[in-house]
């Protein structure tokens, strides 16, 4: 196999530190002096540059599409159309629904037509301009509640209904009802709430290098956050079985969501195979923009009923999610938003509509948090509604209507385990508060209007508010999410290795710290060596849902316990005796903590390998309505749950609209925090996506265009909107997980967005019922 | 992007030779026009990089006029100690643009010469009269939410992106320019043009014309000045509103004032309608607020720049409010 | 068209060598030195200067490599994330990012690093920045505010701040 020049190995480097130590990164080295290859920095010498031509209409007919003039130009090697797709022309996580190429009808701006190979990449760019697509132009279909209308003209002329009942350009409808809902109550306040879309912004852009193989297959480094499902979705496309196609992690930056479903992979392979050239192809910011999907914009409303002493009696939600106009993992993200619309609260009657819906808008899909963090917007801002209706305080009125164990779900799933919803409120409103904004001097610094002289303390209010979420840890519904791990333990050069392969995609979380973690609490050794992920090795599953930890780990775990027992057998098929014993600092060591030999001495020059998969307790699906009476949407469709509470502090410039936050305070319960450097490192940095999503982030879409695709004009937190952060780490142990580990990664983005916009309204006293909240919001003009 | 030749100069007069076609750009710190010939809204076929002719100097003459020339980098010219110290409303303005690396490219010159942020400039698949002179505005009843409010016409509501700029049409300052007639100098305020029916046309400089320095008047009383915006985020991204201000007070009346906006017209605006109503008035916030209003009464906010009239209001009064306390 | 050749045969002073090359005039100093020079260590997250990712110093002065043409850029000493090292022992700052845990993924962190070493010398220098309650004062006290008001033109997306400037007070005279 041919391996691209600058394909360096990632995270083979070894670092020290057990489960629970604080452990810094071993990649770390090479990515603070630049020698970390990212998947945008692979380079062959005989390679050649790919570039897409994209859709500049939302929804229009491909008459036709004419490659001559770009296939004539100098130095372009290759235009190709949908034509040339040897295998399925569909792709796509759940449903292959969107299309490799645009075959008779392109259904987004930004959707791919062609591909162009050429020796430069702003040759390939001037080629595909060259390209002349007819287009019949048709009105595209851009409001989510007005696509769901029977009368609505169809985003997809034959829609995927067999695969989740819906109607019309209902992708899916989850109902959820249980217990009594048409009950009244003696407070009820209603709401509707919007969220805007939201981008995911990795810092790295899609890229990677497809190298054709000799025996008629192809080699893909590749930026993913899960090869096994890239390799499926690639090798259907390409006609060719899976073992022809193999692909290996690049160095990935950032993902979030963006980067689970398939962007320029299959487009590069074909273009490899067609021009028997390695082919890179690195997508610009703005073509990343269009290049994947983005989190579902929500419009929600809400009631919620409930007794003088504040207990939920009811509640109602409908969330209307605009998928865009292909599936990718939106039936997922709609099961969710259903699942979580309530918030982490006892209410024992429900009524939940959830609908996404196709529409001619930018695909949506994953992004961290997954449908809860819309719903949780809905569900917090009404808590707040509530409590003000109630006279409650709002911590009090969440508290006294915590979830916890033993708790039922609106789908009648019993959670089990540790919910401390109550203990995390308590822990961030407990603690201390920041010093109050002074009145009579004050530090320009500590003012809004991003301390930039801006507000000098005049119109200035302080506001403090709360939110709490939850969300599935893992893959719900069914869905057997295993990961594979293979452990190697040898002596090389007198010295005990562990090697550790998966095919689990690092993307910055710290998963192959925790992987060494792991081999060297449960085998001993000091040197651990990860080997590179890739398709050699089975699948690990995705790295989203808050699962890599406890999926691939505890795949690893399984491996690394298989080897020690390779390794005591090997020592009792020697006479020792080995009952009870482990592995520690190289040593075999009795249960009495007598060392019985040397695991180096005993290996010699043999190796001790083995392969375990991983699979957790199985999820059941939500029961549908087929028109029984009863609960419908029922089910323990999920695994573990993860909850997280946030409060912040706010200075608000209500004449300015300008917003300072003074502070976070966050508790969240990871059940075992295995490396608690990188789960502090998660929590803030998780928080600091949501606050994006409450004061700033939009993708601004216009009659099916997107306005804002420049990191000028749509704007993430800097350094500077980043506040001080007092992070609570719990550890209260799943018993059901590995090491009793609970997901880290998306909670905190969930209840930090209503947290912020919680401390705007009780500083401001306006309703601010959508994100992200303007300046003009603020002011009411 | 265009193929382009590449030439620099050791001599403005060389410069300006080279510069005469409609076709040539003269490239300096380059963070706007690089950005512009990616967008391909720029597609000259020759750069003149005037980066190595003499205008990196900042002095003081006789009469304490201080002269900055166009190739003064942005961090520069903040750092200064004379802007520093007469003219922090300067120093404040260009601190409050872009980014540390930004500032330490940019120069005076190209920051006068910045192009909107009308996300239909910046698009070449969408109309814009700016760009392509009677293609059309779809500003005006698309995403108008940071264009402008004062100044603009049917034709064109883009905004002027720069903080520096208004900081200078506050001071009266003066701009060096050379073209083929030779030297000759141009009050700022002459420098822009408002969009009126051809907005394609952003300044009165001749084809060609390079901007050599800029001068500021002595301004005693700009000693105590303020620059203030108001953004979308705490740093790193352009005002939705800002405003310049040096306030000169003898007593309880206003002996002078300076009072200039950003981010709501074509141009920097300076607010003399304003000024006018301060002036020998008294010191107190009524009449900071009656002042910014007398000028805001001109404004014509669309749909989704309406924020921007109370922004403003409220800007002037603090700004002013400031300046006076501490007088 | 003007009759000019369009390219360039150019000398870059690169990390204390001199690198010659030829380039087409549209070449940014970015692409000359991840394709043409093999330094793949300052990144493109953006390529219009909205990101910092591809921070280099020219003369120590911190700059976009996106925004510049290489044909441009003779004249000055480059020195990229590759050129901070110091044969092999890291450069004190990135050390601390690594210490400080000041990266997830890693993209934005060339950028950072180069652009919070001359930060520093900037402070050194006396600059006043946006948060400098008193721009005419000289001394300027580099605390949390300044810190990361003068780092705000490297956009973290993984939310690494908080480590960040905690790396840079530890390396901060």
């Amino acid at each position: 196999m041919s391996v691209p020049t600058t394909q360096r190995p990632t995270g083979t480097e070894t670092a020290t530190g057990r489960l629970g130590d604080i452990t810094l990164l071993p990649d770390g080295i090479p990515k603070v002096t630049g020698d970390f290859a990212y998947s945008s920095d692979l380079w062959m010498d005989d390679m050649l540059w790919g570039v897409t031509l994209r859709s500049p209409h939302p929804r229009a007919r491909v008459r036709s599409i004419d490659i001559g003039a770009a296939l004539a130009t100098a130095g372009v090697t290759a235009v190709l159309t949908h034509e040339d797709v040897p295998g399925s022309k569909y792709y796509g996580l759940e449903i292959a629904d969107q299309p490799v190429l645009a075959v008779d009808e392109v259904r987004y701006t930004g959707e791919p037509v062609a591909i162009v190979a050429a020796d430069h990449p702003e040759t390939a760019r001037r080629a595909a301009a060259k390209i002349v697509v007819d287009y019949e132009v048709l009105d595209p279909i851009t409001d989510s509640r007005a696509a769901m209308s029977p009368d609505s003209p169809l985003v997809h002329a034959t829609p995927t209904q067999d695969h989740y009942p819906g109607g019309g350009n209902i992708l899916r409808h989850v109902r959820i009802r249980r217990g009594d809902p048409t009950l009244t109550a003696d407070v009820v306040v209603t709401g509707e709430y919007d969220v805007g879309m939201q981008d995911q912004a990795f810092l790295g852009p899609e890229s990677g290098l497809a190298v054709p193989a000799e025996d008629g297959g192809v080699d893909l480094f590749i930026a993913t956050q899960w090869l096994h499902v890239d390799q499926r979705q690639v090798a259907e496309s390409l006609g060719l079985p899976e073992d022809k196609v193999r692909l290996s992690l690049a160095g990935v930056g950032g993902a979030f969501g963006a980067r689970e479903d398939v962007s320029m992979q299959i487009h590069a392979c074909l273009l490899a195979l067609r021009t028997n050239k390695p082919i890179k192809m690195v997508y610009s910011r703005e073509e990343s923009f269009y290049g994947h999907v983005h989190r579902h914009p929500a419009t929600m409303r809400y009631e919620h009923g409930a007794n003088r002493d504040g207990t939920l009696v009811y509640v109602k939600c409908e969330v209307v999610l605009d998928g865009g106009a292909y599936a990718s993992s939106s039936p997922a993200v709609v099961s969710n938003a259903a699942s979580f619309a309530v918030g982490p609260y006892n209410c024992d009657n429900v009524l939940i509509d959830g609908y996404i819906l196709y529409t001619n808008n930018p695909p949506c899909g994953a992004m961290r948090g997954f449908g809860a963090v819309q719903v949780c917007f809905g569900h917090e801002s009404q808590m707040d509604k509530l409590a003000a209706a109630l006279g409650i305080d709002p911590v009090e009125l969440r508290i006294h209507n915590a979830m916890a164990e033993g708790s039922l779900m609106p789908t009648g799933q019993v959670v089990e385990g540790a919910a401390p919803v109550a203990e995390l409120l308590r822990r961030v409103k407990d603690a201390p508060l920041p010093a109050a904004a002074p009145t009579d001097s004050y530090d320009l610094r500590a003012l809004p209007g991003g301390v930039s002289n801006t507000t000098h303390g005049e119109g200035v209010r302080r506001g403090v508010g709360y939110a709490v979420g939850f969300k599935n840890v893992g893959y719900s519904e069914g869905f057997d999410d295993f990961s594979t791990a293979r452990v190697r333990l040898e002596v090389v050069g007198g010295e005990l290795v562990a090697t550790v392969h998966t095919a689990a995609a690092e993307v910055g979380q710290g998963l192959i710290t925790v992987m060494a973690q792991i081999a060297r609490t449960e085998l001993g050794v000091e040197q651990v060596i990860n080997q590179p992920a890739d398709t050699s090795i089975g699948t690990a599953g995705s790295t989203s849902a808050s699962r890599q930890t406890y999926c691939t780990g505890g795949a690893v775990q399984a491996a690394c316990e298989a080897v020690r027992d390779g390794i005591l057998a090997m020592a009792s098929a020697r006479g020792l005796s080995v009952e009870g014993a482990a592995l520690r600092d190289g040593k075999i060591v009795a249960a009495d903590g007598a060392a019985v030999a040397s695991v180096a001495d005993l290996l010699g020059e043999e190796i001790v390998e083995e392969t375990r998969e991983f699979h957790h307790r199985p999820t059941e699906p939500l029961t549908r309505d087929l028109g029984a009476p009863g609960d419908i949407g029922q089910g323990a469709a999920h695994l573990q749950f993860a909850f997280a509470a946030h409060r912040v502090v706010a200075d608000v410039d209500v004449e300015l609209g300008l917003v300072r936050l003074v502070e976070v305070t966050t508790a969240q319960d990871v059940g075992k925090a295995l490396n608690p450097l990188s789960v502090v490192g998660q929590i803030q940095g998780g928080t600091t996506q949501g606050i994006g999503l409450a004061l700033m982030e939009e993708i601004q879409v216009k009659d099916g265009k997107i306005r804002n695709p420049s990191f000028t004009d749509y704007l993430i937190p800097t350094i500077l909107d980043t506040p001080p952060m007092q992070v609570q780490v719990l550890e209260l142990g799943d018993p059901h997980a590995p090491y009793g580990l609970r997901g880290v990664g998306e909670p905190p983005t969930i209840s930090s967005t209503p947290a912020v916009v919680s401390a705007l309204r009780a500083a401001t006293g306006r309703p601010l019922t959508r994100v992200p909240v303007r300046p003009e919001h603020i002011t009411g003009t | 992007m265009r193929q382009f030749g590449y030439e620099r100069p050791e001599y403005a007069a060389d410069a300006v030779a080279l510069a005469e076609r409609p076709e040539v750009r003269y490239l300096a710190g380059g963070t706007n026009l690089v950005d512009l010939m990616k967008l391909g809204v720029e597609t000259p076929d020759l750069l003149v990089d005037v980066s190595a002719l003499p205008y990196e100097f900042v002095q003081e003459d006789l009469d304490g006029l201080v002269r900055i020339g166009a190739g003064v980098r942005n961090s520069d010219l903040a750092a200064h100690a004379l802007i520093r110290s007469r003219y922090p409303v300067l120093a404040q303005a260009v601190l409050a643009g872009a980014s540390g690396q930004l500032r330490n490219m940019a120069t005076v010159g190209g920051n006068l010469l910045q192009r909107t942020r009308c996300v239909y400039f910046q698009d070449v698949s969408k109309p814009c009269n700016k760009r392509m002179p009677g293609s059309g505005c779809p500003a005006r009843k698309g995403d108008h939410h940071n264009l402008a409010i004062l100044g603009a016409s049917d034709q064109c509501i883009a905004t002027n992106p720069s903080d520096m700029a208004v900081a200078l049409t506050a001071l009266d300052a003066v701009v060096h320019v050379q073209d083929h007639a030779g030297p000759h100098e141009v009050p700022l305020a002459e420098l822009y043009r408002l969009p009126g029916s051809d907005p394609q046309r952003e300044t009165t400089l001749a084809p060609g014309a390079l901007i050599t320095a800029v001068d500021l008047p002595t301004l005693p009383f700009a000693r105590r000045s303020r620059y203030r915006k108001a953004r979308e985020r705490a740093s790193y991204s352009f005002a939705i509103g800002s405003v310049a201000a040096a306030l000169d007070v003898e007593g309880d009346v206003v002996r002078d004032v300076r009072l200039a906006f950003g981010a709501v017209a074509p141009v920097p605006w300076r607010a003399r309608t304003a000024e006018a109503a301060l002036v020998g008035g008294p010191v107190n916030e009524e009449a900071f607020r009656a002042a910014a209003e007398a000028e805001l009464a001109a404004a014509e906010p669309l749909r989704d720049n309406a924020y921007k009239v109370p922004l403003i209001t409220n800007l002037v009064v603090r700004t002013l409010a400031e300046l006076a306390a501490g007088s | 068209m003007t009759g000019r050749p369009t390219s360039s045969h150019i000398t870059l002073r690169v990390n204390g060598a001199a690198r010659q090359l030829d380039v087409d005039n549209r070449t940014t100093l970015l692409d000359a030195l991840r394709e043409h020079l093999g330094l793949a260590g300052a990144k493109k997250g953006c390529d219009h200067g909205q990101c910092g990712a591809c921070t280099v110093l020219l003369d120590g002065r911190r700059a976009n490599a996106c925004l510049l043409f290489a044909v441009a850029v003779q004249h000055v000493a480059i020195t990229t994330i590759e050129g901070l090292a110091d044969n092999g022992t890291l450069h004190p700052m990135q050390h601390a990012f690594v210490e400080f845990d000041g990266f997830q993924c890693g993209y934005c962190t060339p950028g950072q690093i180069c652009s919070s070493v001359a930060m520093l010398d900037e402070v050194a220098a006396g600059w006043p920045s946006a948060v400098t309650g008193d721009v005419a004062a000289t001394e300027i006290v580099l605390d949390a505010a300044e810190i990361r008001e003068r780092m705000s033109g490297n956009i973290c997306r993984c939310g690494a701040y908080l480590n960040i400037v905690a790396a840079i007070q530890e390396v901060a005279p």
